[in-house]
């Protein structure tokens, strides 16, 4: 028996070994007499019960381009009431620096700076000309009069992202192509082309945005104490939420309760004054760095700048900031707290201030906490509009069902193989190893399924059962090439043999994964776990399992060939 | 059952030439075909679209109600469907408001135990739709490519080709037929059978391209090869669709799995349908290439 003990000492054997203690260890099964039989391994909500959200974020990117000049006369007019004459319009030309990029018109209406100013237009200054005439001039750029304009006429956030090939406009809401052509044409412009003559506007949100919009969801999750609830982003414009355990009307609930967010300014010891909710907060811009301190601007509405005024004076936070501190709280948690600024402390005296800015320090760590002040300020509610596409609800106890039955389905599939191959081989010597290395690969795939903390669904269970399906087949061909002549070849005849039985192998398993990978990089939440499983199973059949089959065969075969012809031979030969 | 199948299936191709073999899958290929493009005509899609790729709600719950008695107490919604499934009701709604949804499942939820709710908006299902689509196209084309690949040589590799689209029409065809809805879980199918319908195609080309010995003796021996390799499969596969469409018969209370019961009858029948292309058609193509004159026996010897 010395060729079964240099069996041991090859290196693929020793590999096979390893990686199936291995992946026992990772599934960890046990059992106590409490809970039953126990494993490390994940079950999907199909199995485990539990409910699913999926929804879709609405919005488009598109570059535009527009008249400044038409876009002031659009949106200035029906706020002061009265025709007004463009008469300088510097926001683009050569030889201008951006302080100087402004736009000036006049009217014979009285023109007040507060009214001019909550449009948000830009720094702006009134000059009274002579004869009835108001001269106003707006230190802005076209960029952000174009994402004002959309934003006003859409009633949604607009932001402009410079991604290289120019300046897009996010606009988050459903927005159609003609729609958007409309608008432009009425200021002037229209939607830009592509450097290959298509147009540049696209169904969706960009993938910072999506990613923004997954944080604030896992944020609430996290704030609302659920932890373990995954929130994945599917495709490009879809985010998926797994709310284990949690049936479908409870899952809805939390995710379209926004959380409550609330400011209030800090009166005397440990007492504060309420001054607004997160209805008031209208917008909340991307954290920025200047005056060497991270910023997370936000823009309160009326309602919201007149009562941080007037809780301010009252409070005294106007004369003495630094006892007066204003808090911020998400779900009656404080997560930031600093003084009025003393310029804003000082401007609150005479008018509400609508744009503010909350600093979080200079370093790194005040990067982090800039961002994660963006996500609170939001409160729960999204940058973007989204909508419901899809949803499910499986109970725990028909979860539990399907995990009983699927096993069942698997383990009488596997019985049904055995009785194929020993129909067809009639000898236990193939059977045996044939059997053996199928159950090795669904090990090891569990195994897998355990380290990487993979979620074993429905779908990825019949990728299992694929996967054992392709392997029979692989262990079918190995088996028959080594067995060309009916008896087990030389021993340079047999590698020869399992060579070529590889190169069929190789084929057909490079076939199976080609043909699944396209579900693993487009945008199928259920089907990916089913391509991913096959793909895992198919390589480490052809990797790990099947070389160690081939060998383990012949040396099956010779024992059991020495054993024919010599009946003593496996006790004699030690 | 694999031995008897491969003894009828070697004399049937030695006992007949090329065109005899190519005849019967071929037929049956066009047939499919004419049954594709007659629901494509007549309705529009090609298969039947699920759920999934309509948009809907699909509720299925445990009762011992009929599904005539759950038709009328759900008849204010837009109920399309309700079937007997062992122990359960299924039912399908049309595409519902987000309000009267949200009744539905309260209502269902308060009433049912062992409730199961999927629920598809219509724009999602319409792009879950193109990406279906998308994706067996990919993985054909990708199929395709490896096989050129392996093979260098265009007939044989089309050969496998053509077997394994016929083996997709195929299956496709009698999902029409048998009113098979096309859901993700038959997409999966669909998608698996591109997978596995080569495998034998592949076995039999590298043996009969790339070994010594007479062409009528190498179909023969892959012959052995590929049905043990499909019929193996296809006892999984049988066993997995009586487990998971009929567990009320072992245990009463068990529940259809819908998902692997799809899985499993597309691919039994594309499988089934695999025997004779790889058999008949792949073997009469190949048989005719490796016999030109041209070769003068290079692969018959």
């Amino acid at each position: 028996m010395s060729d079964a003990k240099s069996l041991f000492k090859n290196v693929r054997v020793i590999i096979f070994i390893i990686a199936l203690l291995g992946s026992i260890v990772a599934i960890g099964p046990g059992y106590t007499s409490g809970e039953g039989t126990t494993s490390n391994l994940n079950y999907g909500l199909d199995l485990e019960g539990g409910s699913w959200l999926q929804i879709q974020l609405q919005g488009a990117l598109v570059q535009v381009d527009a008249d400044g000049g038409k876009i002031v006369t659009e949106m200035v007019e029906p706020v002061i009431g009265a025709p007004i004459t463009i008469t300088q319009n510097k926001l683009e030309g050569s030889g201008l620096t951006e302080a100087e990029n402004s736009i000036t018109f006049t009217t014979d209406a009285s023109v007040s700076t507060s009214e001019l100013e909550h449009l948000e237009l830009g720094r702006i200054s009134v000059d009274r000309l002579n004869q009835g005439i108001t001269q106003v001039t707006i230190f802005t750029s076209k960029e952000a009069l174009i994402r004002l304009y959309l934003a006003n006429a859409l009633d949604s956030e607009v932001v402009t992202l410079d991604t290289g090939e120019g300046v897009f406009y996010e606009i988050r809401t459903a927005v159609s192509e003609e729609e958007l052509k409309a608008l432009m044409e009425k200021v002037g412009g229209s939607i830009l082309l592509n450097e290959d003559g298509t147009s540049s506007y696209k169904e969706g949100v960009s993938v910072q945005t999506r990613d923004l919009t997954r944080e604030i969801l896992n944020d609430k999750l996290n704030s609302l104490g659920l932890k373990d609830i995954p929130v994945r982003t599917v495709g490009e414009d879809y985010i998926l939420i797994d709310f284990a355990g949690i049936d479908l009307a409870t899952a809805k609930d939390i995710a379209e309760k926004p959380g409550k967010f609330e400011i209030r300014i800090q009166t005397t010891g440990n007492e504060s004054r309420h001054v607004l909710y997160g209805d008031s907060i209208v917008s909340v811009g991307i954290p920025g760095f200047h005056d060497n301190q991270w910023h997370t601007p936000f823009t309160l509405d009326e309602d919201g700048a007149l009562a941080l005024q007037k809780v301010a004076i009252e409070t005294g936070a106007v004369d003495n900031p630094q006892d007066h501190y204003l808090d911020m709280y998400l779900d009656e948690n404080l997560i930031y707290s600093a003084p009025l600024s003393y310029s804003a402390a000082t401007r609150l005296k005479e008018s509400p201030i609508y744009s503010w800015e909350s600093s979080t320090g200079s370093d790194e760590a005040a990067k982090a906490d800039a961002e994660a002040l963006q996500i609170h300020l939001r409160a729960g509610a999204l940058p973007v509009n989204v909508v419901l596409v899809g949803s499910g609800h499986v109970d725990a106890a028909l979860g539990e069902q399907f995990k009983t039955e699927a096993l069942i389905a698997g383990l009488l599939s596997l019985i049904a193989v055995a009785a194929v191959v020993f129909r067809r081989y009639k000898r236990p010597e193939i059977l045996v190893p044939m059997v053996g290395t199928s159950i090795s690969e669904v090990i090891m795939i569990l195994g897998v399924a355990a380290a990487i903390g993979w979620q074993l669904d429905l779908p990825a269970i019949a990728g299992i059962i694929a996967a054992i399906g392709t392997g029979i087949d692989h262990l079918v061909i190995i088996t028959d090439e080594v067995l060309y002549e009916g008896k087990l070849p030389p021993t340079k005849v047999f590698l020869s043999r399992i060579g070529k039985a590889f190169a069929i192998i190789f084929g057909a398993a490079a076939t199976t994964v080609i043909a699944m990978s396209p579900l693993v990089i487009m945008g199928f939440g259920a089907l990916k776990g089913f391509a991913i499983t096959t793909i895992i199973g198919v390589f480490i059949g052809v990797v790990i399992a099947r070389p160690v089959y081939g060998m383990v065969i012949k040396e099956m075969l010779e024992a059991s060939g020495a054993t024919a012809e010599n009946g003593k031979a496996e006790v004699s030969a030690e | 059952m694999a031995t008897g199948l491969t003894e009828f299936l070697d004399s049937f191709v030695k006992s007949h030439d090329n065109r005899q073999l190519l005849a019967i899958p071929l037929a049956i290929l066009a047939l499919s075909l004419a049954v594709l493009l007659v629901s494509f005509a007549s309705s529009g899609s090609p298969v039947i679209l699920g759920m999934e790729f309509q948009g809907g709600t699909q509720i299925s719950v445990e009762t011992t109600d009929s599904p005539s008695v759950l038709e009328e107490l759900y008849s204010t919604y837009p109920l399309m469907d309700a079937r007997q499934a062992g122990s359960r009701v299924i039912m399908q709604f049309g595409v519902m408001g987000n309000e009267e949804q949200r009744q539905l499942e309260d209502d269902v939820m308060g009433r049912y135990s062992n409730v199961e709710i999927k629920q598809i908006g219509p724009v999602y299902g319409k792009d879950l739709q193109v990406q279906a689509l998308r994706a067996l196209f990919i993985s054909f084309l990708g199929m395709a490519l490896v096989v050129f690949l392996i093979f260098r040589s265009p007939i044989p590799s089309f050969a496998v080709v053509l077997s394994a689209f016929s083996d997709i029409v195929i299956a496709a065809a009698f999902m029409r037929i048998a009113g098979i809805e096309l859901s993700l879980g038959t997409v999966a199918a669909l998608l698996m059978l591109i997978g596995y319908s080569v495998d034998s195609d592949i076995l039999l080309t590298n043996r009969v391209l790339k070994r010594r010995g007479t062409v009528e003796e190498k179909v023969s021996r892959a012959m052995q090869t590929g049905i043990t390799m499909t019929t193996t499969t296809l006892a999984a596969l049988v066993v997995m669709y009586v487990v998971s469409t009929f567990p009320y018969l072992i245990i009463p209370s068990f529940t259809q799995i819908t998902l692997l019961s799809q899985i499993s009858i597309v691919l039994i029948i594309g499988l089934a349908a695999d025997l004779m292309n790889t058999w008949l058609l792949n073997t009469g193509i190949l048989r005719w290439f490796v016999l030109k004159p041209e070769f003068r026996g290079r692969y018959n010897r």
